[in-house]
């Protein structure tokens, strides 16, 4: 039988028994529009998490901070080994690993401080690097040279917009102020050994400004290490002996991504070091939400092998009612194959049939959902004053494997759901069947 | 009437069908042995039970028997697989069948063309050939009907041109003309007749008399064994 003729007769065979083809096409309707909804709906909850976790950072930067930090916070037992240390004879270490291009530690200033620039008050963190890593880090800039010295310091992407005259408290893109060029004034304070409050002014001139690169670095104003070290002493009173207590935080930068979690790993179970990265936070953030969508798709198709024995009776109910017509198809020499054919096809047909349409219907449903969610969403957000940045994405997202996935997915239960009506047509023992009543 | 050729086209040597019909065997074929010439029109007749349309059903490979050797056309058929049984169907026998059983969702031309879907001939000739089948059997006027807009002498000649569709060198007619009245009856009987003319082996089971005038040869059956043929010698 050719191709063309099977899927002829096929079509005939369901035309002729259209009612129950659309009962019995409404249940994988069902089946696989609720797949299409859950799995849509997983899939905007990725999407508008991720979405607003954009702000991973720089997806070749590995964050490492000392075992012990992890333990003060419960990890004990988990592998963080208290000396751990990030000393910098354990950085240059680092800088040794296949794959790390450069290693820089990151110190951030905790005294007391104000950041002024001319009336207005800034209220960013103060790091400091290594200058030397800084070139190999790849940075780029926006304006102006990536060099750090003891009074040039580099700013990231967003620092102006945190410049603000506090009489005013106006911030934000449209009032911030052009630094490039201009100098800061860092005003600390700290109390003395007699109780009194002391305060030290330093000039710091921006010699760059950063690209946007997402996360923290926006909001930072970058100190050469060794600046930063002597601030650092005289605001906290002592210097900090690196070299026996480590730095607080190393920035590990690695270009080649298949590297990245594989050192990222190695330095937490091997080495007791607490380590993250854009890369493994999204891996592990991704790993969560696929099973999220499995489980919802899972509940979707439970509704489908539902719908799988519906058809499974549907045929076998037709073969009975055509129990005469098989006994003819074999007595004018239709082979088992050609009747196997016939009827898995007719079950396969009502799955892609009832899938397609559960596809529109569910696409649909999806998108009333978004409305009305939206809808509330942006009532919500009015009322309570927010001034969301563009409002929130959508509720129900379906990528474009989804679709194809389910009409497949329609298809495949169909034709299981054949096999047992087909197998008992082609038993039929030609006289009993054409004598059939 | 065709002459018949001394060389045997349907051998059958010591045929056996038993069923098992609760405790008790039935012998609907008893070691049965025939052989049926090119171009004959044979004609089975015997009480019901008798076995004719077992052994029907067994020329025609739609049943196995459990002993005993069938040869058609040089093709031993009681050798065959499944799937080499259907090609035998397909290529060498046409069936009527006393109740037409034409499907009621086709109309005419349809019903004469579904044979050779399983065939693989292609759509242009297979509408070809069921046309000039429905035109011999005088039912060119009404191809577009369905079965229940046609009479039975009219279905019964939609099923005899379907039988023929492929070209078999056989037609088997179980009670063809059983459910139909004397008149429509005769007329069938002349189309087979008429196939028979054209060189089809005819192989017919009925009850009926009359049926039996058109044959060249009538054999009686009785408990799955022949009883009385009125065959000249190969």
């Amino acid at each position: 039988m050719k191709p063309r003729d099977l899927l002829r007769l096929i079509w005939a065979n369901l035309v002729r028994m259209r009612g129950r083809v659309v009962m019995t096409g409404m249940g994988v309707l069902i089946g696989t529009a609720a797949i299409i909804v859950l799995i849509a709906l997983a899939t905007g909850l990725q999407q508008s998490t991720m979405g607003g976790l954009s702000d991973f950072g720089p997806i070749n930067q590995i964050t490492v901070l000392p075992g012990a930090y992890m333990q003060a916070f419960g990890g004990e037992g988990a592998g963080f080994r208290s000396d751990a240390i990030l000393t910098p004879k354990k950085l240059e270490g680092f800088s040794r690993i296949d794959g790390v291009v450069t290693v820089t530690p990151v110190e951030q200033f905790l005294g007391s401080k104000t950041l002024r620039f001319n009336r207005l008050v800034g209220s960013s963190s103060i790091l400091g690097i290594d200058p030397r890593a800084v070139r190999d880090m790849g940075i780029e800039m926006e304006r102006g040279s990536d060099r750090l010295n003891r009074d040039t310091v580099i700013v990231g992407a967003r620092v102006a917009e945190t410049f603000a005259d506090p009489r005013r408290r106006e911030s934000g893109a449209e009032n911030a102020p052009d630094l490039f060029g201009q100098t800061l004034t860092l005003e600390m304070t700290r109390t003395n050994d007699e109780d009194r409050d002391e305060t030290r002014i330093v000039k710091l001139r921006v010699g760059g400004v950063l690209k946007e690169r997402g996360g923290q670095d926006d909001n930072s104003i970058f100190l050469d290490i060794d600046t930063f070290e002597d601030l650092n002493a005289w605001s906290t009173g002592k210097r900090v002996d690196r070299r026996a207590l480590g730095y607080s935080q190393a920035i590990l930068i690695v270009n080649d991504p298949k590297l990245m979690l594989q050192i990222e790993s190695s330095l937490i179970t091997n080495e007791g070091f607490y380590a993250y990265s854009a890369r493994s936070t999204l891996a592990a953030l991704n790993m969560i939400f696929a099973i999220i969508q499995a489980v919802f798709g899972g509940i979707g198709a439970i509704a489908l092998i539902v719908a799988a024995i519906g058809i499974a009776n549907t045929m076998v109910m037709s073969i009975l009612e055509r129990t005469r017509e098989i006994g003819l198809m074999k007595a004018v020499g239709a082979t088992n194959r050609d009747v196997m054919s016939i009827f898995i096809g007719e079950a396969g047909a009502i799955g892609v049939l009832g899938g397609i349409g559960g596809v529109v219907f569910g696409i649909a449903v999806s998108k009333v959902i978004d409305l009305i969610a939206m809808a509330y969403i942006n009532a919500e957000l009015a009322a309570s004053g927010a001034t969301s940045s563009g409002g929130a994405e959508s509720i129900a997202v379906i990528p474009l494997w989804l679709p194809i996935f389910a009409v497949a997915f329609a298809l495949v239960i169909g034709l299981i759901s054949g096999i047992y009506p087909a197998l008992r047509a082609v038993q039929l023992n030609p006289v009993t069947a054409l004598k059939y009543e | 009437m065709a002459r018949r050729k001394q060389a045997s086209f349907i051998t059958i040597r010591d045929l056996k069908r038993i069923f098992k019909l609760g405790d008790t065997l039935v012998r609907a074929v008893d070691g049965l042995d025939i052989d049926v010439a090119e171009g004959e029109f044979l004609c089975l007749m015997g009480p019901s039970g008798s076995g004719k349309t077992t052994l029907l059903n067994m020329i025609g490979g739609l049943d196995r028997p459990d002993e005993g050797v069938i040869t058609v056309n040089g093709q031993t058929i009681t050798e065959l697989d499944e799937n080499a049984l259907a090609v035998y169907r397909r290529q060498q026998v046409g069936f009527v069948f006393q109740s037409f059983n034409l499907i009621a969702t086709m109309n005419a031309l349809d019903n004469v063309k579904f044979p050779m879907i399983f065939a693989g001939v292609s759509e242009v000739e297979r509408d070809e050939r069921a046309r000039d089948l429905l035109g011999q059997v005088g039912l060119g006027h009404r191809m577009h009907h369905k079965p229940t807009e046609l009479s039975g002498g009219e279905q019964q000649r939609v099923s005899l041109a379907r039988s023929m569709i492929n070209r078999p060198k056989i037609l088997l007619g179980d009670e063809p003309t059983g459910n139909l009245d004397t008149r429509t009856g005769t007329e069938i009987m002349e189309i087979i007749q008429r196939l028979n003319q054209q060189g089809h082996t005819i192989v017919i089971v009925t009850h009926d008399p009359r049926v039996s005038t058109y044959a060249t040869r009538t054999v009686h059956m009785l408990d799955g064994q022949i009883v009385a043929d009125n065959a000249a010698p190969l």
